[in-house]
Parts: structure tokens; sequence; C-alpha cells
């Protein structure tokens, strides 16, 4: 058949289906669309439309990208804007037929987005959609829009256009027109596209060959797969134009055989091709001959590397040769030979269709036009995406990928798969081309794009992507061969707790050597992942080595359970989780009693960490482990005692200075190991920030002073109202050493003009204030400027003394508020007010009043804490009146100085972070006033942490473990509750009124029986077998 | 001489046991060039037809293509497709894709090994179940996924894995 007529007839039967009177359907069938379970969805369809006499056209499309909502429909009425539907099941699908295609609802509350003209009430266009709109689709431009199986279908969305107008050009001249249009190799390494062509034109030789590389082997890459199976032609055709301009009459295509359906796709596009006069000899009638056939990989990695890839092609192992000589000189048997990828040939034809300078429009100066990315791993939005070349990184993760999911913060981008490496969030402004990732140390690679968060360790996906290459390396170089292996190794030992400090610049060693010597692509780039998550993950490495701590708490050899590994004193959660389910409460307390001396105290505040890294909160919601906490420590009775045992006295003496949780967990531990403990206490009563910084409708007093009695119990001499005023008084009185805990109780200042007027009061201060029983008045309008915990707790404390209107100022929003999310939720339904992105400017006094004045703010590019910089709007203040104003923007140690210590920023006091000793000899200290306001359990730690090494400085073997509880008789344990089960309900005081009109304890006790089903939730990770 | 990679071709599955090896190997060949190039593609049809590569596939297959047989045998073993020894009724694959990775996939070959008690390359003792890994099926949008045979399931959770192969213990 002639082209021509072919075309019109394709024109006309696309035009007879769009103007058809019959629904249409489009159903993604891509290998994601079926994962998701679209066939049962379309079987279900197709029952229902039979039922309902509703005659339909059906198209199986290809994937258009929005992975995370298939199966995906499109379902086009005729006269109306399309729909489409996402996260369909058999019976969604029935329901929307009943309600739309029978009764005419479109069902808002279902629908994505409509496409075409006209709109609908209440559904969104779906190209106007934030994971669509920054998008440009060029080689993925009919990909979920026509059935790729019809060829008819392509040719009437221009497809060939491209090829008949290059036929009419010389061969050099459609080189000229790829040069023009900036094009370079999408397969990673990003060559010029035109340039590669003229070589292999230039080269001699009367056989030469084009080849399609599709043994898309990066993990986590899936474009191509994508793109050959929701539109083949579209590279075809490009392959036709390369080799007409080239001189090729052969064409190879090199597919993985992990994509089945690809493969498929290409073979009826290949027969369609012919029956078209689109293959063979003499095409379209232009005497230009081209043959194409499909080479299934055999699954080898290595084989992605061009000159691997050609020894495939002819038969052999796929090893890498030597370049030069170069394909375009001696490629396949020894013939002139181009290469270029899937995505690479899509443009081709795209260009050819819509011309050089169209294409050039887009991207950046040197990166031209559109690339394709897989966005996968932590992100909201999975799926396939085509932006322009130049558009950041934060537009990818946060606009169209939609964020990160569960509230998590990123943490990291990873592009170019094992080639590649790690992108760290604090460089999310950073353009995506290919000059701009290649100076923060990755590639733009194929472009696999997978998202990491705070729960994804550094170590051990740097880990994962060496055992990848390790294992891919074909073993012909020996740099790559046993470079890959030797760094394997010490990954393998870092993740394992057997990791030596001089490990890291060891592992940076053989990077850079491995990089320099491999023969191929595959060995150059392998060292990526440790060469960038080193430079920006040092600190993670860090830990692993020197503390046997995953932060993530992913490793296997270092995590038994990541709640307990979590918890910074490493309380053992699981244990006491099991004893509780098996209701022996007093076992769980002794189980907490084991590592922390305020089972209770930490059962009321803790913002539970351990919780956060709970996998169970990856099945359904995390065990509600605080809680659970409380009520151990409210059941459980004194059985810990028993097993407690005290070290003979040593007759020497410690000072401890402050007796907030840091100083009192120390005294408790060195008390136990036989030294006379003093605590030595300037406020009236003992407890630190837990007496006078945590609100009593947190922390109920009662709670505090029995677990402090417990302290009293073991023989520490607590003496309150005794200020301390340096060491050498100390040592003076014959302290053999001292525990500095003096915690952080000044608040800092704003720095802004008229802060010193008496109605504008520090968070810190005005919350100690409340809790010395002094008379505290507040106004009935109360400003609270700040974001963390602190000016929620000030906020809600004022509340309860009688302000109407309590508004937070916090300069950031909500995202990045420090405060715990629990706390932000009560204040709201307490009703207080948030005032985002505003900063304080200046207060004055005006009529009575105090005149607040702010100015906007707006987010500005990320700092290093992966938090984005609040900006100024020039000329956006705004004035408001306020009776009271309370800054709660940071607190810092009271007078540090006076002990004649070297000081930190911050005015924090400066130790030797593993041991917590301080630069004078004998001299520790911790808690708040060495890591500036941090949360009880924290402080917990380092009272650990302190007791364990004055303990050992006065001699001792620094052991303060106990076993407290009695053997677990895992025979006995009931069943875990495997099943989708949410986490039970925390009681708490409903009425508002009763709330607000005292510090009455806001959180209720948990009962047995829910408490013991929570408990049945854990997972049980620690005895999880290998 | 024996290599120990190889099966002895008397432990075959009773796949098609009517026709011998020879006769079933011959059907196939014929439709091949006596080209270096087809060794890859013959070496897919034959495992395809016998689920793995018999021994004396190999030293045929060498013989019609005048190669020598530690060719072939260089071949077999350098791409991960291929197979020495026979797989099972089912076969599961767990992909170990970054993203499946990121998002817990270490966990679900734990339980998929678990349940099956075999490692990947292996095969139950009762042939029902081969369990392998692979780099990455493409499917990185719903990780974590596993195949069932041709089956890819998305957004496995160990759960899932325990549903999926039920009864299939050995």
């Amino acid at each position: 058949m002639n082209f021509e007529d072919a075309r019109e007839q394709a024109i006309s039967q696309w035009k007879a289906m769009q103007q058809s009177d019959k629904l249409r359907v489009l159903i993604g069938m891509g290998t994601c669309g079926r994962a998701a379970g679209a066939e049962d969805v379309l079987d279900a369809l197709n029952k229902k439309l039979v039922q309902e006499h509703i005659p339909a056209e059906i198209l199986r499309v290809g994937c258009i990208g929005l992975c995370y909502a298939e199966p995906l429909i499109e379902l086009v009425k005729p006269g109306m804007p399309s729909v489409f539907y996402g996260d369909l099941t058999s019976e969604l699908i029935s329901e929307i037929v009943d309600d739309y295609l029978v009764a005419g609802n479109p069902r808002p509350d279902l629908a994505l987005g409509t496409r075409g003209e006209g709109t609908l009430d209440g559904i969104p266009r779906l190209f106007d959609l934030p994971v669509l709109k920054p998008q440009v689709r060029i080689s993925l431009r009919n990909c979920g829009n026509i059935d790729p199986e019809n060829i008819n279908h392509y040719i009437a969305n221009s497809g060939y256009e491209g090829l008949a107008k290059a036929l009419r050009m010389k061969g050099q001249e459609v080189i000229d027109e790829i040069k023009k249009s900036g094009l370079r190799g999408r397969g990673g390494a990003g060559f010029p596209t035109g340039v590669k062509w003229q070589f292999c034109h230039d080269a001699p030789g009367d056989i030469k060959y084009v080849v399609c590389n599709a043994d898309e082997g990066d993990p986590g890459a899936f474009m191509d797969r994508a793109l050959l199976e929701g539109d083949p032609h579209a590279v075809l055709e490009g392959m036709l134009i390369g080799a007409y301009a080239i001189g090729a009459t052969e064409g190879y295509i090199y597919i993985r055989a992990e994509y089945p359906l690809a493969i498929q796709r290409l073979q009826i596009a290949l027969k369609q091709m012919e029956e078209y006069g689109l293959l063979g000899k003499n095409i379209l009638g232009c005497g230009f001959d081209f043959h194409i056939k499909i080479k299934e990989g055999a699954g080898a990695f290595v084989c992605g590397e061009e000159t691997a890839l050609m020894a495939s092609i002819e038969g052999r192992r796929g090893m890498p040769n030597p370049r030069p000589p170069f394909p375009a000189q001696s490629g396949l048997w020894g013939k002139p030979t181009n290469i270029n990828n899937v995505e690479t040939w899509s443009n081709v034809s795209a260009i050819l269709q819509k011309g050089a300078g169209w294409y050039a429009s887009y991207g950046t100066e040197k990166s031209k036009g559109t690339k394709n990315f897989s966005l996968a791993g932590k992100v909201v939005h999975t799926g396939l995406i085509e932006v322009p070349m130049g558009i950041s990184l934060r537009e990818i993760v946060y606009d169209i990928g939609g964020g990160i999911p569960e509230g998590k913060r990123l943490k990291a981008v990873q592009t170019g798969g094992p080639s590649g490496g790690v992108i760290p969030a604090s460089l999310i402004d950073l353009p995506v081309d290919y000059e701009s990732l290649a100076q923060a140390g990755s590639i733009m690679g194929s472009g696999g794009m997978v998202l990491m968060d705070e729960d994804t360790c550094m170590v051990d996906v740097t880990k994962f992507f060496l055992t990848f290459t390790q294992a891919e390396s074909c073993g012909k170089c020996i740099p790559c061969r046993w470079g890959t292996k030797q760094m394997l190794d010490i990954l393998d030992d870092i993740s394992n707790g057997r990791g030596n400090p001089e490990d890291i610049e060891l592992l940076l060693e053989l990077a850079e050597s491995v990089k320099d010597s491999s023969l191929c692509g595959l060995g150059q780039t392998a060292p990526n992942p440790v060469l960038t998550s080193i430079r920006y993950f040092r600190d993670e490495y860090e830990e692993h080595i020197k503390r046997h701590h995953c932060p993530a708490a992913v490793c296997k050899g270092l995590v038994k359970a990541p709640c307990s590994h979590t918890c910074p004193a490493g309380v053992d959660v699981p244990r006491y989780l099991r004893f509780i389910a098996q209701g022996q409460f007093d076992q769980a307390l002794a189980v907490i009693r084991e590592r922390i001396p305020f089972p209770s105290i930490c059962g009321h505040v803790c913002p539970h960490p351990c919780e956060a890294k709970c996998r169970r909160g990856q099945v359904d919601e995390a065990i509600a482990i605080r809680a659970l906490k409380r009520f151990a420590a409210e059941r459980g009775n004194g059985l810990w005692k028993a097993g407690a045992k005290s070290a003979p006295a040593t007759n020497k003496g410690v000072a401890i200075v402050g007796s907030g949780p840091a100083g009192l967990t120390a005294a408790y531990y060195l008390a136990r190991r036989g030294h006379a403990v003093t605590v030595f206490e300037a406020l009236p009563e003992p407890g630190g920030m837990m007496r006078y910084g945590i609100p009593e409708y947190r922390l109920p007093r009662e709670v505090l002073a029995e677990e402090v009695e417990e302290i009293r119990g073991v023989g520490v001499d607590i003496r309150t109202n005794s200020r301390t005023g340096s060491v050498d008084e100390l040592f003076e009185h014959g302290y053999n050493a001292v525990f500095l805990a003096i915690g952080a109780h000044q608040g800092t200042k704003l720095g802004i003009e008229g802060e010193d007027s008496p109605e504008v009061m520090d968070g810190v201060s005005f919350l100690r204030e409340i809790s010395m029983g002094n008379t505290v008045r507040v106004g009935n309008t109360v400003a609270v400027i700040g974001g963390g915990n602190a000016a929620i707790d000030a906020s809600r404390s004022a509340l309860r003394l009688g302000a109407k209107q309590v508004t937070i100022i916090y300069r950031r929003t909500k995202d990045e508020m420090p405060a715990s999310e629990e706390e932000i939720e009560e204040a709201i339904r307490e009703g207080v007010k948030i005032e985002f992105l505003a900063a304080p400017n200046r207060i004055a006094r005006k009529n009575g009043k105090i005149e607040l004045t702010c100015i906007r703010m707006e987010l500005g590019t990320t700092d290093a804490s992966g938090r984005r910089r609040p900006v100024p709007i020039e000329g956006s203040e705004f004035s408001s009146f306020f009776d009271t104003v309370i800054a709660a923007i940071g607190q810092m140690p009271e007078s540090p100085e006076q002990f004649g210590l070297p000081l930190e920023r911050g005015n924090t006091l400066r130790v030797d972070t593993d041991t917590l000793a301080t630069p004078r000899e004998g001299v520790f200290a911790g808690g708040d006033a060495v890591t500036g306001p941090a949360i009880v359990i924290d402080a917990i730690a380092a009272g650990r942490q302190a007791a364990i090494s004055i303990d050992k400085y006065l001699g001792g073997s620094g052991v303060i473990d106990e076993t407290l509880a009695s053997p677990e008789e895992l025979e006995a344990l009931p069943e875990m509750e495997e099943g989708e089960k949410q986490r039970i309900p925390i009681p708490t005081l409903a009425s508002l009124s009763e709330r607000l009109s005292s510090f009455a304890e806001v959180e209720l006790s948990l009962g047995e029986e829910l408490a013991v089903e929570e408990a049945r939730r854990c997972l049980r990770c620690d005895l999880e077998e290998d | 001489m024996a290599n120990p990679l190889v099966a002895e071709d008397t432990q075959a599955p009773v796949l098609g046991r009517e026709a011998t090896i020879e006769e079933r190997l011959n059907g196939i060949l014929s439709s091949y060039q006596r080209n270096e190039d087809q060794l890859i593609p013959i070496l897919q049809q034959v495992q395809l037809a016998f689920g793995y590569l018999p021994e004396t596939a190999m030293r045929k297959i060498a013989k019609f293509l005048n190669l020598p047989e530690s060719t072939v045998f260089g071949v077999v073993t350098f791409y991960a497709q291929f197979r020495l020894v026979p797989s099972g009724r089912n076969m599961i694959t767990v992909c170990r894709g970054t993203a499946c990775h990121v998002r817990g996939g270490a966990r679900i070959l734990r339980e998929v090994e678990k349940h099956l008690g075999v490692k990947p390359g292996e095969t139950t003792s009762d042939f029902e179940y081969s369990l392998e890994t692979v780099a990455c099926f493409g499917a990185c949008a719903l990780a974590p996924v596993m195949v069932v045979n041709d089956k890819v399931q998305g957004r496995m959770s160990t759960a899932k894995v325990r549903e999926t192969l039920g009864n299939g213990s050995s």
C-alpha cells in the first residue's frame, strides 16, 4: 500500500473513532497496570457493560505515567470530556458504570481528572494536576493515548511523517537536523547524537548497522519498558531515520528478556511495518532498504555497555572491549555501527516530525529537550515522567512526585542507578541537566530516580548497589572484578558492626582506583555510589563504625528491632510488649527498668522516636509504644526491685549539678555502682525540665515525685535550692568526679526592637513561673512565637491561664515545625491558632496593647538541615495587637561560663561525644547543657553514658545494665495479631472546658483489655530469624 | 567427564518423556541457521522447551554451530538466564531492584525463603517451586514486587507472600 493512502485511511479511522457515538474505554495495560490488577478490572467492566447493554470500544493502551494510580481507566462518553479513574477495583468500576454511564453522575469523588474539550463540575483537568502540569511529553507523546498494537493509531498521530520527511532529505541533512536539535544520548552518558551519527556516516564501509539498546538494566529504571510497551513505533521510526541518515541497512534491537510484553509489542509492530512497506526493500518507494531483528538479552547487566552488547549480539559472552576502535568505526562483525538507546530513538522521530528548532526550544543551553525518569522509592506519586531538562529536583520530588509518603522527610535522591550516586536533600534545588548532576557527583543515567527518606540507610543502599555491580562485573579486568569485591566486603563489615575507623579512607582510595583503571563503563562508574554516599553522608558511616548504630534502623547485622535500636536508651520494646500481651505487667515494667529509671515519665511525655521506625507502621499503623509503656509503669509492681543489686561501696564521691533526667539517671546508676552521689539542684524541687518545663497537664507532679523517690531510694542525696558556683568548689569538697547536667533554662532573645517590655516573656521562664506556682498573668490575647514543643506548651498553658485567644507565629510551614505532631494537633483542638510563614520584626506598646509587627515569609532554597529557608517578602509587614507576647524560639544553658570550661556555639559545654568527658579531668557533662534543648529520653541516654564513663573513670567496670525481668517463655506466647488492624485510640480528656479550666492531665490511662490488644499487634521483629 | 554443575539427564523432570531429548532438539535446531550469532537464541529456545539446559543439548548445539563445547558452556554460564539444573513447576521470582530494596524487598525475599525452605537459585525437593531473584523487573512503581510464573504481583507485604504461597510450603 502507498503510504499516503495508508495515512489517509488511518486518519479517517481515527477520526471516525473520535466521532463515534459509542462509548470509548482506554485502559492502561502496561506491566504496571497488569501488576496492579488491570485485567481483573477490565473483565469486570466488560461483564458490566454487557449486562447494561452499553456498546463500547475498548483500547488497551500503554502507560500514561501515573503508575501510582493503576489500574487506570479513561472513559470517553461521546460529546463529553473524557474522565480518568484510578486505583480501580472490580467493585469500583461497576459502581462507576452505574453512576456515570447509566445515571450520568461522573462521580467527582472518584475521578482523577478530565481530558478533551469542555469541563465537568468538581473534576479538575488531568493535565492541570501538579503531577502532570510541569511535564512535557515528547518521547512519551502517544503513551496512554493510542493502542500500541495498532499501527494506524500511530500513523494517525503524525506517525512516520518524520521518516517520510527524512527520506526526502539527504542523509547528511538529516544528521544536521539532529545536530541542530541538540539531542544528547539518553542512555546516560549524554554524548551528542548527531555527532555520533556523523562518525558512523563518515566511516568507510558498505555494510553498516544501527542498534537500539533496550537492555534497560539499571535497577529502579523502567522508562524504556514503558515506552516500548506504550508506543513501539515511535522508537522504530527513529531507528529507520537513523539508519537512513547513516546509510545502514540492518538494525538490531537488543532487549532484556525480563520485558516479555515489550518484546511482544515490538514483534507485532515489526510485522505491521512490513505490511505497510515501512520495513524491508525499497521503503516508501524511496529505494531505502532496511531490516530489523530483535535480540533478546539473556540476563547480564554489562551488556548495556555497547561493546559488550555487540559481543552478545554476535553470540558470545557479553564482555566489553577497549575503545578505540569505537563502534562507529568497527562495531558489529567489524562494521561501522551506531548504537542509541530507546528514548533517544523516540526523540529522533519526534524531532523529524516537528523540527529541530521546536525541540531545542525545550531544555537548557547545553541539555536540550526533555528527559524521562522513572520515579520510584519513597514518593507518593510513583510513575513515569517526562520533564524538560533544567527542571529542579524539587519540582520533580514535590510537585510531580507529591512529596514523601507518611509525612517522612526526604533524605536523598538517587539518580543513575548503580552507576550514579545519591544527591542529598540539601541539594534539592539542583537543576536536572547533564552538567549539574555530574557536578553533584552523580550522573543523569538512563533515568532511574529513586527517592529515599529517613528510613533509608545510606550504607545499606551503597552496599546494595555494590552487591549488584560486584555480581554483574564480567570479570575481564582486575580493577572492576576485585575492586568491587573489596569495596563490598568493607561495606559488609561496616553494616555488620565490624567496621574500622580507617575503612572510610580505604573505601575512598579503592573507589578512585577502580574508577580510573576499569576497562568499561560498569567498572568506571561502579564506585559512584560509594563516593557520593561518603561525600554527603559520612556521618552515617561513622555512626555504623564507631557506635554500631544504624540511624535508619535498617542494617540487619546491627538492628535487632528498629524500635529499640532507635530508642536513645535502647529500651527493649518488643520484649516488654510481649509481656504485656501475656498479661505479665510486672515483667514488662522490669524490662523497661533494665534501661531507664523513668518508665512512667517516658510513658507520659516521650515523643517516641521508636514509633516512627515501627515496622507495623508499614503495614497499617505503628504500635502505640509510649502509651503501652505508661500502662506497664502504672500496672507493674515492684518485681523489678528483686533483681536490682547495688555494688559494694567504693568510697568515691560524685557531684552532679542539675537534677533533670540526665543528672538523675547518672545519679541512679552511679549509686548502684557503689559511689556516693550528691545531686545539687538550684530550684526548689528536683526534676529539671520535667518539673519546670513540661506542663502539669502532660506530666502530673506526683508521677515525677514517685520516680524521683526511687532515685533517692538507692541512696542518692538530692539537695534542692543549692546553686553551684564552680567545679573547683566541688573538688575542694572532696568529690572525685563531677557531672554537669545543668540543662538549658535560658530563653533565647528575639533580637528585635521592643522585646524588653514587661508584657513580653520568654517561653522557658513563662513555663517555669507557672510550675513554681507563682501567679502568672496573661491577657485575653496572646501571641506565642516559635514552632517547637516549648511554643506548644506555652500556648496550651496560656489557654489554661485564661487567655481567650492564643496565636502561634511560626516562620515556616507546618511541615517544618519541630514540635511533635500529636502536640500540635491537641493544641489546635484546644483552640490555638497558628499563623505560618510570619516572623516578628518589632514590638511596640500602643494604647495599653502590644503591637506586634511581623513580616511575611516564603520558603526559599534548602538549608543544611534539609528544610527550606524562610525568606522575608519585602514590603509585606503587617501588625496585630496582643495583650501578651511569649517568645519560645530557643533555649540555652544558663551561665555555663561559670564552670570555666570551653563552650560551643549556642553556649553549650564542649565534650567528647563518645565519653561525655569535658577537657577538664574528672569533669563530665551531658543533656541539654551539651546538646541544646532535646527530649527527655535523649537526656536519659546521656545520663547513662555519663554513668558508664564516670564509673570507669573511678575504676569501675562501667557496666550499668541489669537483668530485672525473668527469661521469656516463648512457647507460651499468644499469637500475634497480623491481619490488618489499626492501632487503638488513646483515651484523652474529651471536654474542652474541663481541659482549659485547670492543668488536669489530658491523656488518660489505658485499660487492660485495650493494652493487651495493642501489644499483640507487635510484629516481634526481634524474633525474626535470618 | 561429569560436571558437578550439570544435572545428569536421567534426573530431568518428566517434561515430555514421549519424545527423546535428541528428537526434540533436532526439531528446535532445524529452524535455525548455523551461525554463531544464533547460539543465544537457540539456548533460549532449548531452555524454554526443557526448563533447563541438559548437558547433551549443549554438546549437540556446539556440534550444530561448529563451536567448541567450552564456548557454549562459557556462554551458558555467563548469562544469568540459563539454568543447568531443572526448575520447579512454579517459578517464584523476587525483585531485588533499588525501588524494591528501598521499600523492603529484602524482607519479602526472606519471607519467601522461609516459606519455601529454599534459597534463590534452588528448587523445592518436590519440584513444585523454584526461587529466583532478578535485578529489576521495571515495575518499580509497584515496589516491592514478586513474580509468580508470569504474573507480576505488586505492593507485596510479608502477609501477602504467605497468602500467595498459602499451601505451597514444602
